[in-house]
């Protein structure tokens, strides 16, 4: 089965192309890496597919369907800096927003979703700190509670932003064996990773990225020096230029 | 020991009930991080009023709470506009945008309203709590309320409400606004609703405290509370009492110094503030600090 | 027109004092000069917290003299300001809680305390430094004014280059060993100070508007911060003259909010005039480019229709376009009409057909080369899949400018065909029709 499938997705930024056109088509239960220089794109193409950055152009098809009709299947773990840790919410509290989706806007958080949440922060060891607010945490910890928020969603999808972004190594590898576990069951998990040397033994499938999409498939398959060359020997020159200019031109897109 | 007269008693609840929906919307306001905001739309509430009054001619009517939302959201508008349209930050946008409409709403009160009513510039400013004592009464539950309590109490309770119904989607959106939305909930939605909330709130407490005195009721709750506690539930309810707290101290204050009973609240809040700053459990100054000396001991 | 300015100096003379302009002008020296920095630095609100800070200085002032003297409560509320910001640092240092609600604590505490302050005493005339009144400056006060208005300039002037270092990168002055808290100290210093010398003209409430708005006008018009601290200033003292003069016709007006409107119609008429960052130049700039894309298409498409003819002729019915384009035959006509216009083509008689002109042909023939090259660009360097690139061609086409091109060229190594095997037109080819297209216009064919 298809757990997600983009089609010319592409996506501008105040007019300026980030990303270009990209084709790609995920098996469910694969955990595939995305890999790509700074600047590649990465977070941009899973926050593009979750919706949180518009797209300009292509679309999005989850589980066969548009992302709208499907949105209770895909869960999103946004890059630790993007909230505010000194927020007055427990460890807890954070848990229980993953339960959210299902709730709806006026459902009430009752014990199912404590159950769900109590058993989400068990899995990442995270239970015995349940009530602590969560400025209190060590970056691994902070990144142990956003995943068991994840968790929580019980999604068959899921996008995490750098998740492994300054973690110490032992939680580095308990996400892994996490994220393998989450496999097993069958979920289709989508990471943006920058470490090519530890890619390698963490994913199943690699998808390259740099701008636009270089390649996709095994992860044994991506790693040749053609592909990888492409992937991070800098920028297509023109592509920037004219990303440059098309940055500085007024808008015109819909003229026929 | 000072006595208060019952007069000040329904003063104390006045300003109870315009602070309290303040108190919870500010908590919101200063989680995401958008306390200027609350200023912005305190000061341009005003034309609005001033619109609306012309066409009423009365300063309890509904029609001003309309006016006012409506001044309050073409403020956000317009921040938005000037921000998003040119190459002009957020901050210098919202000064140009509130301090405009203020302007616009002072000379429009001495053009079209002129002398007649007691509009007064002053009020525009301090507001005046003394209204409640010389208002007409009504009978509610055996007691003769002063009828201006009714509308604010209306308020108080609507946004209790809606607080209460909204308080998981507001809490998420603020904490994590990229999650939300991939929830299906609108940030836009939220934002503008949240707006035109605070708006009607605004112009509810306008005659108690008036346009500037009110941003002291937006913020200086939340601001306190967020120093004692690490919970947000407790931070509402503690918000809550210091909206209660500040209230009843103001009166001591005005009735003891005899000053004015609005800027007495506003300071008695401020007091709590400081308070909460040194000694705040959860990040006061003093507490800070001796956890510091405990820790260095532990080491040595 | 002479009776007209004649009757304007009949008013300045009539007016109650010559003090009012020259503290006007101050006003507008003073905020105008600090403004830019407040705005290019974003601490436009800053401005607003201090001069709302600054009001319990001013009952302070008339509080501890005995006839409310001038001197006093300058100084007064220049240490309640300055209190103000290190009041807003010291939150902000010492808690978790974000600038915003800093200021918007100091700001309305500060006021309220003035607020009670003053409703305990009573002074007569604080209210004037609410909302401000330059008719009644008395003597003393314009000294400092003035006095004021000239330390302001002569500081900024002396500190120019550390203030525009600062402002644009603080990490980098550091970096540059500038002695950044003193001047960080001197700034909001300075910026007190405008502020109460302000006080008197516009208010506590709406001094930020004089902070801001000009400064802001100033930075819709140009991006160097010495002309915008020219032109802002500028803004300031025409604003703040303006506004004593409307608000001497008609007392209904006061001087505050009058100032305040005119520098927020002055930045109205520029948010939508201004000649670069203006919206309304933003739009004509944008509808030029849609009907230049839009006759650029139209080109495109006779080409491609007389490229499909093998190019025998150089010219296209009008119906025939007008399905090649999937448009009405009224709007075809009126496409071809502009392409006359702009001399990049002629009617047969009778409108039933387009002859492309020479600059017609080599504009056509540059499109179609841009599309195909840029085409061939995405699927041989980018890994496109073929079927994907013709719409951003289709974007990128009008864009691409002559030296791009010619590296675009180098890059692919001199191509003949793009990736759906049509040819790509080059110098010869284009040349050639150009010639045809030249000789039909001399016979008239």
């Amino acid at each position: 089965m298809i757990a997600l499938e983009t089609h010319d997705l592409t996506v501008t930024y105040h007019k300026r192309p980030v990303l270009y056109g990209v084709d790609v088509e995920v098996e469910a239960g694969s955990l595939v890496g995305i890999i790509g220089p700074n600047g590649a794109g990465k977070s941009t193409l899973i926050k593009s597919i979750m919706g949180v950055v518009p797209h300009s152009g292509g679309w999005v098809k989850v589980f066969g369907k548009p992302l709208a009709d499907n949105l209770h299947r895909v869960g999103y773990v946004p890059q630790r800096e993007s909230v505010d840790w000194d927020f007055p919410v427990t460890v807890m509290d954070v848990a229980l927003m993953g339960t959210y989706g299902k709730l709806g806007l006026f459902g009430r958080v009752g014990k199912r979703e404590r159950m769900i949440a109590s058993e989400a922060l068990d899995k990442v060891g995270m239970l015995p700190y349940s009530k602590r607010q969560i400025g209190n945490l060590s970056g691994g910890q902070q990144q142990r509670v956003f995943l068991a928020r994840a968790l929580a969603q019980d999604s068959d999808l899921y996008f995490m932003d750098e998740p492994f972004a300054g973690v110490d190594a032992a939680t580095e590898s308990a996400i892994i064996e996490l994220l393998k576990e989450m496999r097993e069951c069958g979920k289709t998990v989508l990471v943006v990773h920058h470490d090519l040397q530890t890619a390698r033994e963490y994913f199943d499938h690699l998808l390259l990225l740099n701008m636009r999409l270089v390649a996709y498939g095994k992860t044994d398959e991506m790693y040749t020096t053609e592909l990888l060359q492409k992937t991070y020997g800098g920028r297509l020159t023109i592509l920037d230029e004219v990303a440059e200019r098309a940055a500085k031109t007024p808008e015109a897109k819909h003229e026929i | 020991m000072m006595e208060l007269d019952q007069d000040s008693w329904w003063m104390v609840g006045m300003s109870f009930l315009v602070a309290l929906p303040c108190a919870l919307l500010g908590v919101f306001l200063i989680l995401r991080r958008m306390s200027l905001v609350g200023d912005a739309i305190s000061h341009s509430a005003l034309p609005g009023i001033v619109v609306a009054f012309a066409f009423v001619g009365d300063l309890s009517s509904p029609w001003l709470l309309v006016g006012a939302a409506l001044a309050g959201l073409l403020v956000t508008f317009l921040i938005e506009q000037i921000h998003r349209h040119t190459r002009i930050k957020q901050d210098s946008a919202i000064g140009i945008a509130f301090t405009s409409l203020f302007a616009l709403g002072l000379i429009l009160i001495r053009v079209i309203i002129g002398d007649k009513v007691h509009l007064h510039q002053d009020m525009v400013l301090e507001g005046n709590l003394q209204h409640v004592a010389y208002a007409e009464t009504v009978g509610v539950m055996g007691l003769d309320v002063p009828d201006s309590l009714i509308p604010a109490a209306v308020v108080a309770a609507g946004t209790v409400i809606l607080m209460i119904i909204f308080y998981r989607v507001l809490t998420l959106s603020s904490f994590d606004s990229g999650l939300a939305a991939s929830f299906g909930y609108k940030p836009a939605v939220v934002h503008y609703g949240m707006m035109a909330v605070i708006s009607v709130v605004v112009v509810s407490a306008f005659e108690a405290v008036g346009a500037i005195l009110v941003i002291a009721l937006l913020i200086l709750p939340g601001a306190t509370a967020y120093l004692c506690t690490h919970r947000l539930k407790l931070l509402l309810v503690l918000s809550v009492l210091h909206a209660l707290v500040s209230s009843v101290m103001g009166m001591y204050f005005s009735v003891w110094l005899n000053g004015k009973e609005s800027a007495g609240v506003v300071v008695a809040g401020t007091g709590l503030f400081v308070l909460a700053w040194m000694f705040g459990p959860a990040d006061g100054v003093v507490i800070k600090a001796v956890q510091r000396r405990n820790r260095k001991l532990d080491e040595v | 027109m002479m009776w007209e300015l004649f009757n304007v100096g009949d008013v300045l003379a009539l007016s109650l004092s010559q003090k009012a302009p020259i503290a006007a002008i101050c006003v507008g020296i003073c905020c105008g000069l600090l403004g830019c920095f407040v705005v290019v630095r974003r601490v436009a609100l800053l401005g607003d917290a201090i001069s709302h800070a600054v009001f319990p200085g001013v009952v302070a002032g008339f509080m501890w003299s005995d006839d409310r003297d001038p001197w006093v409560i300058f100084v007064c509320a220049l240490v309640a300001g300055l209190m103000g910001v290190g009041v807003v640092r010291a939150i902000v240092t010492s808690t978790r809680l974000k600038s915003d609600a800093a200021l918007g604590i100091v700001l309305a505490s500060f006021f309220a305390v003035g607020v009670f302050w003053n409703s305990t005493q009573q002074f007569p005339g604080v209210d004037g430094f609410l909302f401000g009144d330059l008719t009644t400056i008395a003597d003393v006060d314009l000294w400092l004014m003035v006095g004021s208005t000239f330390a302001v300039g002569m500081l900024v002037c002396m500190f120019l280059r550390p203030f525009r270092v600062l402002s644009f990168d603080e990490g980098f002055a550091i970096g540059l060993g500038y002695p950044v808290r003193f001047l960080n100290g001197l700034f909001f210093g300075l910026l007190a100070f405008a502020v109460v010398v302000a006080l008197q003209a516009v208010g506590v409430i709406l001094v930020s508007a004089m902070l801001i708005t000009p400064a802001a006008t100033a930075y819709l018009l140009t991006n160097r911060i010495q002309k915008m601290m020219g032109l802002s200033v500028l803004l300031g003292v025409l604003a703040a003259l303006g506004g004593w003069y409307i608000a001497s016709i008609d007392v209904r007006f006061q001087t505050g909010p009058v100032i305040t409107l005119l520098a927020a119609f002055v930045f109205a008429c520029t948010y939508f005039l201004a000649p670069r960052h203006g919206v309304l130049a933003k739009y004509l700039r944008r509808s030029g480019m849609k009907s230049r894309v839009h006759r650029e298409n139209t080109l495109k498409a006779i080409y491609r229709i007389i490229e499909e003819d093998g190019f025998k002729s150089s010219g296209v019915g009008v119906e025939r376009l007008a399905e090649v384009r999937k448009l009405s035959f009224e709007q075809v006509t009126k496409d071809g009409q502009q392409l006359v216009r702009n001399d990049e083509a002629s009617w047969e008689e009778g409108k039933s057909a387009l002859y492309l002109t020479s600059s017609g042909w080599r504009r056509a023939a540059e499109i179609v080369r841009n599309h195909r090259l840029w085409e061939l660009y995405l699927t041989d360097q980018a890994d496109y899949a073929a079927d994907h690139v013709h719409d951003d061609a289709e974007q990128i086409e009008h864009i691409l400018g002559a030296d791009t091109v010619r590296k675009l060229e180098r890059d692919l190594n001199f191509p003949q065909f793009d990736p759906h095997g049509k040819p790509i037109p080059n110098l010869e080819t284009t040349l050639q029709m150009e010639k045809a297209a030249g000789k039909q216009e001399e016979t008239g064919y």
